[in-house]
């Protein structure tokens, strides 16, 4: 290996260095105070974001097992950046934590298989990837150590990323028998249509739906969100979902594109039936959490509707989405955890009224809300649109019609959120919240991503060019 | 030389294999106790590792035996961090059926 | 003679792994565990995989059926402790399972679609052969499987740890 190769290698091998350096900062003792861990982590994660920014070189390394494209770095620079903003945002709730050094090696790990898994041609270091992902995730999933509710969400995590890996592990080792080769990019030249790839072919789409959450796979999703912490359920609902529909993309255009027809009829039932389920089941929620959780469910829908369009249109509509989704989500979640940490209340209905209370945290949500239902001119408007607009290629009118009445039904749960923060009464208020200057600092970057990208049309056809 | 499946064809493993995979998924749908799904878990994991290596031998590619050593240490990792939660759980609730696990209904 | 060790061994794996899902002792169900492992890995050694066959012995029947002993040692469970379930749940589950079998072996059993190796090579199982890709072809997901062990090690101490403050 020589010099351009460790380049090519860059993001990956700081993050694991650092991974290690904070395991031995941690067994010496070296640095005893939980801000300072906080700090060291923050300034770690804003590293490996501009170390995406370095340098747009592509190769391929390890006999072909590991590639890098400017459209692979950019699909990793948006994790990381989701990552500080979810770090940036659990500042109070890790202050005081006796578990700190290990939630952020933990989650670095985690970060850190999602990028192999992102670079991945060979299905082993892809299948190695996913787990580094999951496993360290159902681990924090449990991390409110004290609360019976964050060791039964940490449960359900594992018991069901468990199952999805043995039906994801049946269908590769089909594929392996059909082809006699790991590399996904020859699988491209070797697999036709036929009764075993076909089988195949859904149980690794079984694997990846329950880990985007599709229905009818998303029953784990609703209480895990629910009883982790809020980081976590921030951290599941954008770094996780967004590297699994990266990767779903990736092998769907990349390893199985001979079956298109076969795929997309697949993707049809499952994203009809995800959003109407999503969609259904989130009005009637009474918990924030809960609600978010199949808000998510449902925006999955949309993703599978965009992944029905040609190899060129689909993956760049949903980075975008994702880097759209990215931004809302974690408003959302942001000024969930600021409440959470403050008052303890997680129901709907102690959030009426919040306008009262806490003018900015409250114009904040509505921004995200908003964001999340798709309403013009914040940015989630402009996701959903290039999501249709790359779908309408492959996507039947029954689908293209069922997304639009489904668009037009979370309208209904997410507005009458934003109506009972700023018109309703409530007989025991909020109180107001000072919130610390981290996340307000997380808050102010995701909430000009909501207003301004949207407007910026040049990173559509930036991402556009990336993918040719 | 010739290996084993000259004598014996490789669709009888591919069906040893789907055997062994299904019964470990009832037991995973059927079983309520978390060390129990857990072990059927390990059957599907098992089943599939078999798959791999029969398929490693007819296509003369170790591969496929390489992918199986990754496979177990991936379910060791997992089965650790696994029965971690369940250790947890049981010091909680002080009983590890998994329908007991209904505090976050709603 | 071989094909009835095959036989022999399928039959054997196949009884041992319905007794793992059907018995009421969680005892029980990690012994035959281990004895449907000790099946499997006289399958390996039919295939020639012989350093897969130990490795399978030492990592699953010594390794990860000792920790799971001991977490059911500590957790003391013996077949009082898993009450009767509505019949209904396992009835279903049953039925789900069982068409899943059938579905499986309807479609796998008529694969004429692959296409052997020409070239037999017996050797490929050998812990020389496999040693040298390991480390050649496939040392990247070698490396990182390492950090997997170390994070799962991390994840699990902290899980398990007992807590003195608030225990």
């Amino acid at each position: 290996m020589n010099i351009s190769d460790w380049l090519t290698l860059r993001i990956e091998i700081a993050l694991a260095v650092f991974i290690l350096l904070q395991l031995i900062i941690k067994i010496f003792d070296l640095i005893r105070s939980n801000e300072t861990w906080l700090r060291l982590n923050i300034a770690i994660t804003f590293l490996i974001v501009l170390l995406g920014f370095t340098g747009n070189d592509s190769g391929s390394l390890f006999g072909g097992m590991f590639i890098s494209t400017s459209f692979i770095i950019i699909e990793k620079t948006i994790l990381a950046f989701a990552t500080l903003l979810v770090l940036m945002q659990s500042y109070n709730w890790l202050k005081h934590h006796q578990h700190t050094p290990e939630f952020f090696m933990l989650l670095l790990t985690a970060l850190l298989g999602m990028f192999l898994m992102l670079s991945a041609n060979n299905i082993l270091l892809f299948y190695l990837g996913l787990e580094m992902a999951t496993i360290p995730v159902a681990a924090l999933a449990n991390f409110d150590l004290d609360k019976q509710r964050s060791s039964e969400a940490g449960m359900k995590m594992i018991l069901s990323s468990a199952f999805s890996s043995g039906m994801l592990l049946f269908g590769i080792s089909i594929f392996y028998g059909i082809t006699g080769t790991l590399t996904i990019s020859s699988w491209q030249e070797i697999l036709r249509p036929g009764g075993l790839e076909v089988l195949a072919l859904i149980f690794i789409m079984t694997g990846f739906g329950f880990k985007i959450s599709l229905v009818p796979f998303h029953l784990w999703t609703a209480d895990v969100y629910e009883g982790s912490p809020v980081s976590i359920t921030a951290f599941l609902s954008v770094v996780s979902k967004g590297a699994v529909s990266f990767a779903l993309a990736r092998f769907l255009f990349n390893g199985v594109i001979m079956m298109q027809e076969f795929w997309v009829e697949i993707l049809f039932l499952l994203s009809i039936i995800t959003m109407t389920v999503g969609n259904l089941f989130a009005m009637r929620q009474t918990n924030i959490k809960r609600f978010l959780a199949f808000s998510t469910v449902a925006q999955a829908g949309y993703i599978l509707l965009g992944l029905a369009g040609d190899p060129v249109n689909a993956p760049t509509s949903v980075v975008y989405f994702i880097l759209v989704y990215m931004f809302s989500n974690l408003a959302a979640l942001g000024v969930v955890e600021i409440v959470s940490f403050a008052t303890q209340k997680e129901d709907l209905d102690d959030y009426k009224g919040f306008y009262n209370s806490n003018k900015k945290l409250a114009i904040v949500l509505m921004l995200a809300l908003f964001s999340l239902a798709g309403i013009p001119p914040t940015a989630g408007f402009f996701g959903k649109l290039f999501l249709f607009t790359s779908g309408i290629h492959s996507a039947s009118v029954v689908w293209l019609l069922f997304a639009s009445l489904n668009l037009v039904v979370s309208l209904y749960y997410y507005m009458r959120l934003v109506r009972m923060m700023f018109s309703e009464n409530n007989e025991k208020p909020l109180a107001s919240i000072q919130s610390p200057l981290l996340s307000n600092i997380a808050l102010i970057i995701c909430s000009a991503g909501i207003l301004f990208i949207g407007i910026f049309g040049g990173l559509y056809d930036y991402l556009h060019q990336l993918a040719k | 030389m010739n290996t084993i499946l000259s004598i014996v064809p490789i669709q009888y493993y591919i069906i040893l294999s789907a055997i062994l995979f299904s019964i470990g998924v009832m037991g995973v749908l059927t079983r309520s106790n978390a060390i129990i799904i857990f072990m059927s878990v390990e059957i599907m994991l098992n089943s599939v590792n078999l798959l791999l290596a029969a398929f490693s031998t007819y296509h003369n590619d170790a591969a496929g035996q390489i992918f199986v050593f990754f496979i177990m240490a991936v379910a060791a990792a997992e089965v650790a961090v696994g029965l971690a939660i369940i250790v947890m759980i049981y010091r909680n609730i002080n009983t590890i059926d998994i329908y007991n696990l209904n505090k976050l209904k709603g | 003679m071989i094909a009835s060790v095959f036989y022999f061994l399928s039959f054997v794996s196949i009884f041992f792994a319905v007794m793992v899902v059907v018995s009421k002792n969680p005892v029980h169900s990690v012994l035959y565990l281990i004895l449907t492992f000790f099946s499997i890995a006289g399958h390996y050694l039919l295939l020639n995989a012989q350093f897969l066959a130990l490795v399978h012995i030492v990592v699953y029947a010594g390794a990860i059926m000792v920790l799971f002993l001991f977490v059911i040692m500590l957790l003391n469970l013996n077949a009082a402790t898993e009450p009767v379930k509505s019949s209904l749940m396992k009835f279903a589950g049953a039925i789900a399972g069982g068409s899943l079998m059938l579905v499986l072996i309807a479609v796998l059993s008529k694969i004429n679609s692959i296409q052997p190796a020409h070239e037999v090579n017996t050797q490929i199982g050998l812990i020389k052969n496999l040693g040298k890709i390991l480390f050649t072809e496939y040392n990247l997901p070698f490396e990182v499987a390492s950090i997997l062990f170390l994070v799962a090690m991390i994840g699990t101490v902290i899980l398990a740890k007992k807590n003195p403050h608030t225990s």
